[in-house]
């Protein structure tokens, strides 16, 4: 079932996919801790311009492969391209470009919140020295932070402390930038700034890789989606792509189930009744033939649109265990 | 969507910030550390109490011209210019070298506890101007801790005998710059001895996330080291031990000052320098951050 994914998700994508077009890619990549393999074979792919969601349960790989594709950790095996570098190798090239936030913020406590900034932008490649305040300034601003910049961090609350995270990420404009778990902490208010930041960035052009194990904020956030488990990427692709792929439905609205279901049968469509009006099936015709043959027949359609997986059940399909998977998609078809 | 970045050329950055600035980031840090004003404090204390119980115990009982600790502690009490460097000689046992490896564990294990060395390496800062740094900074702290101890005990020297008992272990009389560059180059002597123990202690912080590890192993260092020098079974391993030559700096008050083993003892520690900070070097560049 998994491969079957991989498989739609890589084929349905834009036919010439340009090499050049990846903000990020790493090839067979494996790391091994003390005899623990962390991750393995993960090939993953991060478009230019693309916000894509990594998802996974807790211990499934992604805060390793974050942190290989940043050049923190060497990879036992594989490759990391990182804005068409290679990592870690030449991370001085890449890494002046790339704002991240990875495993949790972490500042000195005893140090205001514009002090720890300021120590870190005195690093940043990119910032002159004079530049140093205004930049600590305005990340400041744009994490909404500005007025608790002159207290110490070790009074922070954790929401506090994330944004200051995201605040070090944002000292400079970036073509690339990494969240790892960014909303952790975050009451729901911080969740939608965040995505509102995270919006900002995507309309700016700005490449952006947030894992998350919320699927809500994934689903609101990303247009694309890689899906960790075991250590592996198990899909990954477009999310409208992916949430589609393996639906072969068409729902229709209609107030008129009954008479919908009977023209469509003269068509041969096989169909069922749902909720709202009918199910039909479009492994053999087309969506236009269903919408065609229902007109046709004098039925009231309100709306039509492809059926989706939501972005839960598809999560849930690729990272349990196959005895569990079964059970689930007999499930998933009683729904259905 | 796709191609707006993809294509163009970014301005030409600069892809290294100079060293000087991240220098002077390390020492806003470590200098607004309260822990920092707190020891250098608690150094500064230390020959101002000194100078009070001499000040207070009256007048010395043993002969003035004995090599050891009561003794010199008794010579400063009329002398000057033997407080400072008595104050030295008493840190130099064990307190200096605690908090020289305090700093050198808060340096690396203490920065990736906190999780706060990422920050700098995704920067980027490289591996090893990330240790040049660090070096520097522990360095510096380790500099100050002695020039506090040294300026305190010249102040509270002076203040208690006045400038007239400046005198040599020898009894010869010293006139009041040649003390200062007396005191001047047993603090230089001091300080070249805590840098190897800085170098050591920072190979060991490049190993841990704990800097009270670093810490305790170098109390277990400078103890283990001091007893093996007492003992005469293993007096070929003496030579190798850096507290070999600590009880030579009251050599600097003797006239002639006889300069073998201070020069032995400076040696030794460079030797400790460069092979403390090749370790710490190899350890820092191949570890996951």
């Amino acid at each position: 079932m998994t491969t079957s994914f991989e498989v739609e998700a890589g084929a349905s994508g834009e036919a010439p996919a340009r090499p050049s077009a990846l903000a990020a890619r790493t090839r067979g990549l494996r790391k091994v801790y003390r005899g623990t393999v962390a991750v393995d074979q993960v090939d993953l792919e991060v478009p230019e311009g693309a916000v894509l969601g990594m998802l996974g349960p807790n211990g499934s790989g992604k805060t390793t492969t974050i942190r290989m594709l940043l050049g923190l950790v060497r990879p036992t095996e594989g490759e990391v391209e990182l804005l068409g570098h290679r990592m870690p190798e030449q991370a001085p090239s890449a890494l002046p470009y790339v704002g991240a936030l990875v495993e949790g913020p972490g500042f000195h406590p005893f140090l205001s919140g514009r002090e720890n900034l300021r120590r870190l932008a005195a690093a940043e490649p990119q910032l002159s020295f004079s530049d140093i305040p205004q930049a600590v300034e305005d990340a400041l601003e744009r994490v909404g932070l500005g007025g608790a910049a002159h207290r110490r961090y070790r009074g922070y609350s954790l929401g506090m402390k994330q944004r200051l995270g995201l605040a070090g990420a944002l000292l400079v404009p970036r073509r690339m930038v990494v969240l790892d778990e960014p909303t952790n902490g975050l009451d729901p208010a911080g969740t939608r700034e965040i995505r509102k930041i995270i919006a900002e960035l995507h309309a700016e052009g700005v490449t952006v890789l947030v894992s998350s194990h919320l699927l809500a904020e994934v689903e609101a956030t990303c247009t694309h989606v890689a899906v960790l488990h075991d250590g592996t990427v198990v899909a990954q692709g477009e999310l409208d792509e992916l949430l589609e792929s393996g639906n072969d439905g068409l729902l229709v609205s209609t107030p008129d189930g009954d008479r919908a279901l009977e023209v469509l049968r003269e068509n041969r469509i096989s169909s069922r009744l749902a909720p709202e009006g009918v199910r039909a099936d479009i492994t053999t015709a087309t969506a236009p033939q269903v919408v065609a043959a229902l007109v046709h027949g004098g039925v009231e359609v309100h709306e039509v649109k492809r059926e989706r997986t939501g972005l839960e059940d598809l999560f849930a399909r690729l990272t349990q265990n196959d005895a569990d998977a079964d059970g689930l998609s007999e499930v998933d078809e009683v729904r259905a | 969507m796709t191609t707006l970045t993809a294509g163009t050329t970014l301005p030409a950055t600069r892809r290294t910030v100079p060293l000087f600035r991240l220098y002077r980031a390390e020492l806003r840090w470590i200098f607004r550390r309260p822990r920092t004003l707190v020891v250098l404090g608690l150094l500064a204390v230390i020959p101002a109490i000194i100078a009070i119980a001499l000040a207070v115990g009256g007048t010395p009982e043993g002969p003035p011209g004995e090599q050891g600790g009561d003794s010199l502690f008794a010579t400063a009490a009329g002398n000057a210019l033997v407080l400072p460097i008595a104050a030295l000689t008493a840190g130099l046992a064990l307190l200096l070298p605690l908090v020289t490896a305090m700093s050198a564990g808060d340096a690396i294990a203490g920065e990736l506890a906190h999780g706060t060395l990422r920050g700098w390496l995704l920067a980027p800062v490289g591996r090893g101007r990330l240790l040049v740094v660090k070096t520097l900074g522990v360095a510096t702290f380790t500099l100050a801790a002695v020039l506090v101890m040294a300026v305190v005990g010249v102040v509270a020297g002076l203040a208690m005998n006045g400038t007239g008992g400046l005198f040599t272990l020898n009894g010869t009389t010293l006139s009041f710059a040649a003390a200062l560059g007396k005191v001047a180059l047993a603090a230089g002597w001091v300080t070249l001895q805590l840098w190897a123990v800085g170098a050591v202690a920072l190979a060991i912080s490049a190993c841990t996330e704990h800097p009270m590890l670093v810490v305790v192993s170098v109390l277990a260092g400078t103890i283990l080291s001091t007893v093996l020098l007492q003992l005469s079974a293993v007096d070929w391993l003496h030579p190798f031990l850096l507290p070999q030559s600590w009880e030579a700096l009251v050599d600097v008050l003797r006239d002639p000052m006889p300069g073998d083993m201070l020069g032995q003892g400076a040696i030794r520690a460079s030797c400790y320098v460069v092979i403390g900070l090749s370790l710490a070097y190899a350890r820092i560049t191949t570890r996951d951050g």
